[in-house]
């Protein structure tokens, strides 16, 4: 284990108050190396007015860091919530890591934060104590002042400059869950304020001075390229200033978005294309390649036993095929990024999940050093893994250099956004199961087909961790079955891929819990029972790179179906299904969905969730995720990209839906009160809903669903 | 090209842009009132809800043409001082994940509540059938519409 060398130190001068830079490295998780571990970074000041300013080291899309981060700092510093002000940090050498994403902000900052807290509040007691001439130990804080044993009282405001000339202690003792005052209690997200007022900044929100906008016109085709255009008909559009050749294709730049998109309209009506090599790419082609897949050669991820033997040697043997298809993250703020250049330095303004990797390749694409590019973080209208990617912030970048100048934004349109996405990709699933001659589940194996996500992630390199990766959600299969084989079979395509809410455990952990629900139901056992015995009386158990405290995934299990009453009689139609999931073992959570199908329409009337994250740092943050987790699992039950010559079919929200509120089912969120450290919750409702949803289906029409979007007509 | 008159939030204001300018660009590049949002611009996902004379519309499918004369409010001119009813209800429910669909759900609660007092479920569902959440804060959106109409105490 690599040894945490967090340090904190006073990095700001007596008269700004309490300035307090916490420099940490975060201990990388195994397989990772300090490379791509995390190196969040904080500062905190404490001003002569008392009022308190929280940095965060991480993008703020919803997900709400910029509530529960600074509430940690909040909670050891006993701060006046009321009296802090909340900034995102800007990548560079002070914020070595913002990337944010796989549900880890909180438990990578977690501990951290606090210590910065608890060090700021001990070095104000002391100088409190010093002023008073008592102990430091007779001191005790509340709510932004520090209190003596003689009924002192004084504002850490007309401490901070004394405090910041004292030495930071190095282990300041940390608060006791049971003294908590901010932590654990409902806060409302500190940005509600100013989005119900129209007043928060978003990417595409930012305005500069003398700013201009850009369309690009690309290739529908994946890589095509502008062959031969004529910009006189798009220069005629009034407010069109420029059209330039970017290596994306073709950007038409004028001084309003309207402007900047029909021009780029009337260029595209003249522009012939290259479509490049991939214009016979379709879904039907990559569908019969990944049908291929199933029984050629495949990289292991997890082979227990001998699944091949069991199996054989079987007395029943039961196999299905799975299919998750092509998914967009359909954010309902379109990519966008506004770039100045001026002389040997640079300015951009983003919504970036990888603020970092974004000023190092934007920086690369202008000819600057990172440094010389300063990145601001914008607020971000929807994430889900979109912008982890660096496309677009480098496009923008590529913009205002063949422009000469800026400041310029580019505004992606939605087709442009869909089309152009960095796709989650399909995937098509074969599971066998063995059933011995005592009826019990012997083998399993899940062989999953299709393009590898990781791949997006690592230059286009065979990660060492590929397998694992792709078939995660699969390979962490919890269940205690003797002989176990979960392996990966690449097939590649040409679509740009990237992360998306949930990654592959979306659709793996659709296949294994279906599949799972159609064994119990195969053996005649009822579906909770079933998992509960195959989970067993077991602690924690390893699987490759995590590991999973089975007891924790019991428990929530039980909840989930005792508050959703399983096993109560409904009426005819109506059904309960149920998942769960141990979120890369970290996370657990289970779902109870009660659905009816009337007609052949479905209708998700409840979803039952339990989790177990740890110590909730805000439940009102917590159930915001829950709630939003299964709208995203239940949308991409009716959503998909499909490709054919080469481009996707769907274009907008008209043919790629998005679940709407009179589809949204109720939702109860049920925490498991724990003491353990605090994990994450962005993702891990997501993967669950859509299991617990299909296998309601067959416990209400007896219709098994093993293909996802649920085509018309099927149940 | 003679300039279009509009009143926008109880200000008059002129501009000078083409008048087939969609509404919502003719608020965010033109006037700088960038709270109200660009999601789809084909009028399926809700983010540029504004009033137009008292209704809720789609300002992406609103052009400029259409709004000359007529008085504008977007989410900026609901309340001075964020006192607008669904305002409120939207911070005492905690509504926003993101955000960015926000200020659209926000015009389109306080138009039906205009409309419709006590809005019942299938009233909301009808009333939020073209807006998109993608972080899903459809249940919060539902209560903050039944607190707003002095459902919830």
């Amino acid at each position: 284990m690599t040894s945490r060398r967090d340090f904190l130190k006073v990095t700001g001068a007596a008269g700004a108050g309490l300035v307090l830079g916490l420099h940490l490295e975060a201990r990388p998780r195994s397989g990772e190396t300090t490379k791509t571990a995390f190196h969040p970074n904080a500062f905190l000041t404490i001003r002569p007015d008392g009022t308190a300013q929280i940095t965060v080291p991480k993008t703020e899309m919803g997900q709400g860091v910029r509530t529960a981060l600074p509430l940690a700092v909040a909670e050891e510093l006993d701060l006046d919530w009321s009296k802090v002000e909340v900034v995102t940090g800007q990548p560079g050498p002070e914020f070595k890591s913002m990337q944010t994403g796989g549900s880890t902000s909180v438990s990578t900052t977690w501990t951290p934060l606090r210590k910065a807290g608890a060090a700021a509040r001990e070095m104000l007691k002391a100088a409190a104590a010093a002023r008073w001439k008592v102990g430091t130990a007779q001191c005790r804080t509340e709510r932004g002042f520090v209190l003596g044993p003689d009924g002192q009282k004084l504002g850490y405001g007309d401490l901070a400059g004394a405090a910041a000339k004292l030495p930071v202690p190095k282990d300041a003792p940390l608060k006791k869950a049971a003294d908590y005052r901010l932590v654990g209690k409902r806060t409302p997200r500190f940005d509600g304020p100013a989005i119900v007022t129209g007043k928060a900044i978003f990417g595409l929100d930012v305005r500069r001075p003398g700013q201009r906008f850009a369309a690009v016109l690309r290739c529908a085709v994946i890589g095509g390229q502008p062959k031969a255009w004529d910009d006189a008909k798009a220069k005629a559009v009034r407010g069109v200033k420029a059209v330039v050749k970017v290596p994306t294709g073709l950007a038409v730049i004028a001084d309003s978005t309207w402007a900047a998109f029909k021009g780029r309209d009337a260029l595209a009506a003249t522009t012939t294309w290259e479509e490049g090599a991939a214009r016979d790419f379709s879904s039907s082609a990559l569908a019969a390649k990944m049908k291929a897949a199933l029984t050629g050669p495949a990289d292991d991820a997890r082979r227990e036993g001998d699944p091949a033997k069991v199996l054989a040697a079987a007395a029943k043997v039961l196999e299905a095929e799975y299919s998750f298809p092509y998914q967009a993250h359909a954010t309902v703020e379109p990519m966008n990024a506004t770039t100045a250049l001026s002389e040997g330095a640079a300015e951009m303004w983003m919504g970036s999940q990888s603020p970092n990797r974004a000023q190092e390749r934007a920086a690369a694409t202008l000819g600057l050093k990172p440094e010389q590019l300063k990145v601001n973080v914008a607020l971000i209208g929807g994430g889900f893994g979109r912008r982890l990617g660096t496309d677009f912030s480098t496009e923008a970048a590529q913009v205002a250099k063949a422009a000469g100048g800026g400041p310029i934004q580019v505004v992606w349109d939605r087709e442009d956004d869909l089309r152009h996405d960095l796709h989650h990709p399909a995937t098509l699933h074969r599971l066998r199961a063995g059933i011995d001659g005592a009826g019990a589940l012997a083998a399993w194996t899940h062989r999953i087909a299709g393009p590898a996500v990781l791949r997006s992630w690592t230059g286009g390199q065979k990660a060492p961790s590929q397998a694992t990766t792709e078939t995660n959600g699969a390979y962490d299969i919890p269940y205690a079955i003797p002989a176990v084989a979960v392996d990966f079979a690449e097939v590649e395509a040409p679509t740009p891929l990237g992360w998306w809410r949930g990654i592959q455990i979306v659709p793996n952990v659709f296949a294994r819990e279906c599949f799972l629900d159609e064994v119990a139901h195969a053996l005649g056992k009822d579906p909770l029972r079933f998992r509960l015995d195959l989970l067993g009386n077991r602690g924690i158990v390893k699987f490759g790179r995590d590991k999973a405290d089975i007891r924790r995934l019991k428990k929530v299990l039980e909840v989930a179906a005792a508050k959703a009453g399983w096993g109560r009689k409904l009426p005819a139609g109506r059904g309960l299904g149920l998942a769960c999931h141990a979120y890369d073992g970290r996370t657990y959570a289970a779902e109870v969905a009660e659905v009816s199908v009337v007609k052949g329409r479905l209708k998700v009337h409840k979803v039952t969730c339990a989790v177990d994250c740890g110590l909730v740092v805000n439940p009102s943050g917590l159930e915001s995720q829950v709630e939003g987790g299964i709208a995203f699992g239940l949308s991409a039950l009716f959503s998909q990209i499909t490709w054919e010559k080469g481009r996707t079919v769907q274009t907008g929200y008209h043919d790629f839906p998005v679940l709407r509120l009179a589809d949204m089912p109720v939702v109860e969120t049920h925490v498991i009160p724990s003491a353990e450290a605090p994990s994450g919750m962005g993702e891990p409702p997501v993967p669950v809903a859509i299991p617990a949803v299909l296998n309601a289906v067959f416990a209400a029409t007896g219709k098994r669903i093993r293909k996802v979007p649920i085509e018309d007509g099927l149940i | 090209m003679p300039a279009t008159q509009l009143t926008v939030n109880g200000r008059a204001r002129t501009v000078d842009a083409d008048t087939d300018t969609p509404l919502l660009w003719v608020l965010r590049d033109n006037l700088g009132l960038t709270g109200t949002k660009f999601g789809c611009g084909q009028g399926v996902c809700g983010a540029c809800t504004v009033h137009l004379d008292g209704q809720a519309v789609k300002s992406c499918q609103t052009s400029l043409k259409e709004a000359a004369g007529r008085s504008v409010v977007t989410v900026e001119g609901l309340s001075k001082d964020r006192s607008h009813p669904v305002q409120k209800a939207w911070i005492a429910e905690d509504v926003a994940q993101c955000g960015y669909c926000q200020p659209g759900m926000i015009m389109t609660a306080a138009a039906l509540l205009k409309r419709k007092a006590h809005p019942t479920d299938h009233d909301i569902d009808e009333a939020f059938a073209d807006h998109i959440c993608r972080c899903g804060t459809y249940p919060r959106i539902r209560k903050a519409v039944k607190r707003a109409a002095g459902g919830v105490q």
